[in-house]
């Protein structure tokens, strides 16, 4: 290398580079909004609530519109994803909006835009490319996007300085995430069986404020181990959890509905997101008589650092101590899902528990290979038949955007699953985000037999147990606790709502026989 | 000194070469699709160190619609990229279509592959759905009945990063010791003499191509990169769009296969590494950061040789209907081919039909370019690079005169992006 810098100076071909953003300065911090999405409303009022806590101007997208398709399809290479077209049409709506109002530099100036990054080999972890073409085609190649890994919750200072992903900001996303996760199921285990509709939306709203006050008054520590030690050990977030479960005390919900219970699964993007660029599935399922389970993105997490699934990663690993940092992993993994299971016990222990990993990837194992990487890999497949062997779902929607690599793949191997289990009720969705009716019509034809089935098993456990409606609304009206949305009712073995609501009645309170 | 005690002196000595079991009459079956067209020799060499007879390794033939028709129709199970969905076929075949029947149906699930980039990139991984295809396949003839059992064939799909050779023994040992009843010792010695058959094609394939760009050079003549993944050299696949423009007398490279000589590339890169673009030739980070897929890391590094080189003219791109990878590719990829005036053709969306009404026209476009800018394209690029080369060993031409920004002309930019 040494000998180049003696040769002589040759003309300079045009070589192509790639997308680099300029510094974002620490001096900038005041005047600079951070951008970011991809979520639901819920959980990014509440990380807007720790970026605001670190001093940060941060506001987060607008939700997913079905304009935002058309936008992205004019920017990039055609046959993304729905995804990559979504988010990339979302960014530039914002930022064509913007402009319009404030000029392109104002924007360049004004805003960063902080996405994730690196997801192995699917495409999720190249989406920046398409933003960065995006950008280009707009002609705004100078507006800075910075990359999130996901997998480092230390990544240091930005160039400049002006982003400092540390740890009180990493703790404080993730925290927000599970926060965000736990209320977004128990809305969707209220909202069904609310007597006076709207109520559960309204106490939702009130309750994400309140969280958002929560994060944005986090008291911060000083130090890197200090911010854990305090997470780890802090009640400040189960307390204001607590708070929240006091609001949702009031509504009243009838259990006596039997529905549907619908596990989402598919594609991370798509299973999280709550508006067009899903068809508004859950909203739909909701007013198609159903249940929704959501998809909480502790899961995706909990994939990400759980140390069996991670350790082909580390293959790479210069670790002198390779025995000591699975062994911490391990601490780490144990600590995170009593961290998420504290959250739950704040609310109840309404929200769903997270599954084992290792029990998705022993059931996903004739059918997908666990470390075969990319979108959720092996738990599609193992979330499904989780589902089913535990009693938690009459059927899963998976939601597959059009052309997903890795969603094909474990849909593929699920017709191994579903000649095994042939009544596992499973309705794969494609989504190409244009095609609504197609794949609501799809999604009905499965529901119509789980709607079924949830009605023959609220039917016959009444029958069995000898209980009647109005038998049970007279033990309601002694017993209001009952009627509250904040009553918890265990599981007994079915996955309906109303069934376990009867098995527990007629098993547990001991109401006598009609 | 350790004390020989009675067990340790009467105790069976561990011999130092491996156990060999007869091997001789097991016939197994591998699916001629995805990566194994770049690591067929791996497979190969393993094989044939377990004691498996060269004869009894059978790979299926290139892919056709006869062969999906024949034997794939009905196993089916999802609608994805066509080298992904013709799997059903291969499989079909060495179950179903051979004479004389196979005991092992082989099918890796390849996570990583070794590559001349590693080192230089974040990771050397494989597709989602080359990795996990074998998965979604084997579903199609499990859905019902367990074909493979009904056959009386082992279904082998073992786990492996063939990138990171120091986990390949124990993966392959892992998947393989119940189906070829393996000890680890010979597991150990078998994937070391996979990796030495590999190595040896790779070295003489890459040879190959120093010679043509050699012969370029000597003789001032351009030659044609083709930029594709692995298993467009699948004449169902690539439907030989490579081997026509071959026909017009062109020399065809392939990415896969370009040579990663030192004085070759250092002299390529010597201005990108002095000003700090790239640490390295093999650094690829001023084109593509998130450097995860290794095909798609070598594609984007082959846009970069191509786009240097002054007698690779000429690029074309192969790529399948719905290929994920690809995608994100498309615009960075051209862009950096035709900075430097390099000419480049896309052959986008190819699927199981061959188009060869539009072939045949867009070949006839591509050499009417390629005859008419190459010496052009030649003469501009020569510029760029200094006088002492690797490659025609002190017999360089005289130093053509040419201006530093050299944009392609205007017609030619024109033409360059087409979709079959």
């Amino acid at each position: 290398m040494a000998q180049l810098a003696t040769l002589p100076v040759l003309p300079s071909a045009p070589h192509y580079t790639a997308y680099k953003p300029r510094p974002f300065k620490r001096e900038e911090r005041e005047d600079v909004t951070l951008l970011f999405g991809g979520l639901t409303w819920k959980h990014e009022r509440m990380m807007q609530g720790v970026l605001h806590n670190l001093k940060y101007k941060a506001e987060p997208l607008p939700n997913i519109k079905r304009e935002d398709l058309d936008v992205g399809k004019e920017l990039i290479d055609t046959g993304a994803c729905c995804p990559t077209i979504f988010t990339t049409g979302n960014l530039a709506s914002f930022l064509k909006e913007k402009s319009a109002t404030h000029g392109k530099e104002h924007v360049n100036n004004k805003f960063v835009y902080l996405t994730a990054g690196a997801c192995g080999p699917c495409r999720f972890g190249q989406y920046h490319q398409s933003y960065a073409m995006a950008l280009d085609g707009l002609g705004m190649k100078d507006f800075r996007m910075f990359l999130l890994a996901q997998d480092e919750l230390d990544q240091g200072e930005g160039e400049g300085g002006g982003l400092q992903i540390n740890m009180p900001m990493s703790l404080g996303l993730i925290w927000s995430i599970l926060c965000g996760d736990v209320i977004t199921d128990l809305e969707y285990r209220i909202r069904p069986y609310e007597t006076v509709p709207g109520q559960t939306d309204k106490v939702l709203q009130e309750s994400v404020e309140y969280m958002y006050q929560a994060y944005l008054n986090r008291p911060l520590q000083g130090g890197k181990w200090g911010t854990m030690a305090w997470h780890l050990t802090t009640d400040y977030f189960t307390k204001a959890l607590g708070e929240v479960r006091k609001m949702w005390d009031a509504i009243e919900v009838d259990r006596l509905r039997p529905k549907a219970k619908v596990k989402i699964t598919g594609e991370f993007w798509l299973q999280t997101h709550e508006g067009d660029g899903n068809y508004n599935i859950k909203r739909w399922l909701e007013s198609e008589g159903a249940e929704v389970i959501p998809p909480p993105v502790a899961v995706w997490l909990h994939y990400l650092m759980h140390p069996e699934i991670r350790k082909l990663e580390r293959r790479q690993s210069t670790s002198k101590h390779p025995q000591l940092e699975h062994k911490l992993l391990q601490v780490l993994e144990k600590v995170y899902r009593g961290t998420y299971n504290r959250f739950r016990k704040a609310l109840a222990n309404i929200p769903y528990e997270l599954p084992d990993q290792i029990e998705l990837i022993n059931l996903a194992k004739p059918f997908y290979h666990f470390e075969l990487r990319g979108g959720e890999g092996h738990m599609l497949v193992g979330k499904a038949l989780y589902s089913y062997h535990h009693k938690k779902a009459h059927m899963v929607c998976e939601l597959s955007p059009y052309s997903c690599m890795p969603n094909t793949m474990s849909i593929g191997s699920m017709a191994n699953v579903m000649g095994r289990y042939p009544d596992l009720l499973y309705a794969p969705i494609e989504v190409k985000g244009d095609a609504e009716v197609h794949a609501l019509s799809r999604c009905q034809m499965i529901l119509t037999e789980a709607k079924r089935r949830a009605q023959q098993e609220y039917e016959e456990t009444l029958k069995e147990t000898g209980l009647t409606v109005e038998a049970i609304r007279q033990y309601e009206a002694q017993h209001p606790e009952v009627k509250k949305a904040t009553y918890k009712v265990p599981h007994m073995g079915h996955a309906g709502e109303a069934t376990n609501y009867v098995l527990h009645l007629a098993r547990d309170k001991q109401i006598a026989r009609a | 000194m350790r004390i020989p005690t009675l067990p340790t002196w009467f105790a069976t000595k561990a011999s130092s070469a491996p156990t060999k079991k007869d091997r001789s009459q097991v016939r197994v079956g591998i699916p001629k699709v995805l990566n194994v067209w770049s690591t067929h020799q791996f497979w190969v060499g393993f094989l044939k160190a377990l004691g498996v007879q060269p004869e009894n390794i059978i790979f299926s033939s290139d892919t056709s619609e006869e062969q999906g028709r024949e034997h794939g129709k009905g196993r089916g199970t999802v609608d994805c990229c066509y080298p992904v969905k013709c799997i059903s076929g291969h499989y079909g075949e060495l179950v179903f279509g051979q004479k004389k029947k196979i005991n092992v149906l082989l099918s890796p699930m390849l996570y990583s592959i070794p590559s001349v980039l590693r080192g230089n990139v974040v990771d050397t991984l494989t597709c989602t759905r080359v990795m996990a295809g074998p998965e979604s396949v084997k579903a199609g003839f499990l859905k019902e009945r367990d074909v493979f059992a009904e056959q009386g064939i082992k279904y082998a799909s073992p786990f492996v990063s063939l990138g990171d050779p120091h986990c390949v023994t124990d993966q392959l040992y892992d998947g393989l010791k119940d189906v070829f009843e393996l000890d680890k010792k010979e597991t150990e010695h078998a994937v070391a003499a996979g990796y030495a058959a590999l190595d040896a094609f790779n070295a003489k394939a890459r040879g190959q191509s120093r010679k043509i760009l050699e012969w370029c050079a000597i003789n001032q003549k351009p030659c044609i990169l083709v930029m594709a993944r692995p298993y467009h050299m699948d004449t169902g696949i690539g439907h030989e769009i490579e081997g026509e423009l071959q026909a017009h007398g062109y020399p065809v490279l392939w990415l896969q296969y370009l040579p990663g000589d030192l004085d070759l590339l250092n002299w390529l890169f010597e201005e990108d590494m002095r000003i700090g673009r790239c640490k390295n030739p093999f650094d690829i980070n001023d084109v593509w950061t998130s450097s995860y897929s290794s095909n798609t890391n070598e594609i984007m590094w082959g846009a970069k040789v191509a786009a240097r080189c002054p007698w690779i003219t000429c690029v074309v791109r192969l790529s399948s209907y719905e290929c994920g990878m690809d995608q994100p590719t498309f615009t960075p990829a051209q862009k950096i081919v035709e900075a430097t005036g390099t000419l480049f053709f896309k052959f986008g969306d190819l699927d199981s039909t061959k188009p060869a009404g539009s072939v045949r026209i867009r070949i006839e476009t591509i050499t009417h370019y390629l005859s008419k800018y190459s010496e052009d394209i030649i003469r501009k690029k020569r510029a760029y690079l200094s006088d002492q080369g690797p490659l025609l060993e002190g017999e360089w031409p005289e130093r053509p005169e040419v201006e530093a920004e050299s944009p392609a002309p205007q017609e030619q930019q024109e033409q360059v992006i087409s979709v079959v």
